[in-house]
């Protein structure tokens, strides 16, 4: 339970600690990294919650949504397209998705725990 | 979309799993924190650039603030410029009147050299003759100088001098037998006057009729008057 949490403490203190420069260019391309890799982050806690997680599709998922993302926004940088915007639309509806089905799957759990601990004090 | 969880080899699998999601997780921290870190610094040197451009504005407008009040002083000392020139032009008139008075009384004294256009007159005495006794008749006396110096400065002569002596305001010409005594330095005959001044109204007004000129002829003088396009004397205050 705590290795997730572990895990993204130590990446984004090595995130901050990190010096390496990219290009002003580039930090586009990043923004839509971050709501890519949110989203998966999500959609793989929901699909764990909904008992239907696959490792493969998790991971993959995760890489192929990130290289996606910046594909796009790279394709339509040299467009002149705003094409970033398209990915960061449907990585930004997934996520509320992502987060609502969540919430209501640990509302429906605590509701279930609650009566069953209704049932047992009763 | 998503596979059943294969329900053997749980163990395994959960390790796998727990060591997926810490990369995962690993890795969306980076992403996140790097993400961070690049956005603060961006705003670090924007905010960089918003002071130095604000910096720059200040030092402008505190250029443009100078600009303004060195303007408004060049306006004060041009009005008291033109303030200066109005007075100037009102006194200019007069300021004229009195260059024209000193320099026309400068020369009267003699204090400065005078030059310019002229005549000369020169009074000699007729030749002996023997008809006559008197020899009061044919030389030039102290009054036909007079007469001369006279006319010249009526009709406007700035300086002038016998024999080269300059006559001062206050000068003196006497008799003294065959000679006249100017100043207490004896000239004999021939008297060489000459007179600065405009050339044409001076012998005009010499060669008037029943004149200067016709009475000296009258009284047996030799008078040639000679008109000289320029005359020199020096300031009286160099003689001495």
């Amino acid at each position: 339970m705590w290795l997730p949490l572990l895990g993204l403490i130590l990446g984004l203190s090595l995130g901050v600690l990190t010096d390496i420069q990219i290009p002003a260019i580039y930090e586009n391309y990043l923004s839509i990294a971050v709501l890519a890799a949110l989203d998966t982050l999500f959609g793989g806690i929901r699909a764990n919650l909904q008992q239907v997680y696959d490792d493969k599709v998790f991971v993959s998922g995760f890489f192929f949504n990130i290289a996606l993302a910046a594909g796009l926004a790279f394709l339509g940088v040299h467009l002149g397209v705003d094409l970033y915007l398209a990915a960061i639309f449907a990585f930004g509806v997934r996520l509320f998705q992502n987060i609502a089905v969540i919430r209501r799957i640990l509302i429906s759990k605590w509701e279930e725990r609650h009566i069953k601990k209704d049932e047992n004090t009763v | 979309m998503m596979k059943k969880p294969l329900q053997t080899k749980k163990n395994s699998k959960f390790t796998r799993k727990q060591l997926i999601i810490l990369i995962v997780c690993i890795t969306t921290g980076f992403i996140i924190g790097y993400s961070y870190k690049l956005t603060k610094n961006h705003e670090n040197r924007n905010n960089s650039y918003v002071e130095q451009e604000e910096s720059y504005r200040e030092d402008l407008i505190h250029q443009q603030e100078r600009n303004k009040e060195l303007a408004e002083e060049l306006r004060d000392l041009q009005e008291r410029l033109r303030d200066y020139e109005r007075s100037f032009a009102k006194d200019e008139d007069k300021y004229e009147h009195l260059l024209e008075e000193a320099e026309k009384l400068r020369l009267m004294l003699g204090k400065i050299p005078s030059q310019g256009p002229g005549v000369q007159v020169t009074l000699n005495d007729n030749e002996y003759d023997p008809n006559s006794t008197n020899p009061n008749e044919y030389i030039v006396h102290e009054s036909h100088v007079f007469s001369v110096i006279n006319e010249l400065k009526i009709s406007g002569a700035e300086s002038i001098s016998i024999n080269g002596q300059r006559l001062k305001s206050n000068s003196y010409i006497r008799c003294n037998g065959p000679v006249i005594t100017i100043d207490g330095k004896h000239y004999p005959a021939p008297f060489v006057i000459e007179a600065v001044g405009d050339s044409k109204t001076l012998i005009s007004s010499l060669k008037i009729v029943g004149g200067v000129f016709d009475q000296l002829l009258s009284d047996n003088i030799v008078v040639t008057i000679e008109e000289k396009n320029l005359i020199q004397m020096d300031s009286i205050s160099d003689e001495a």
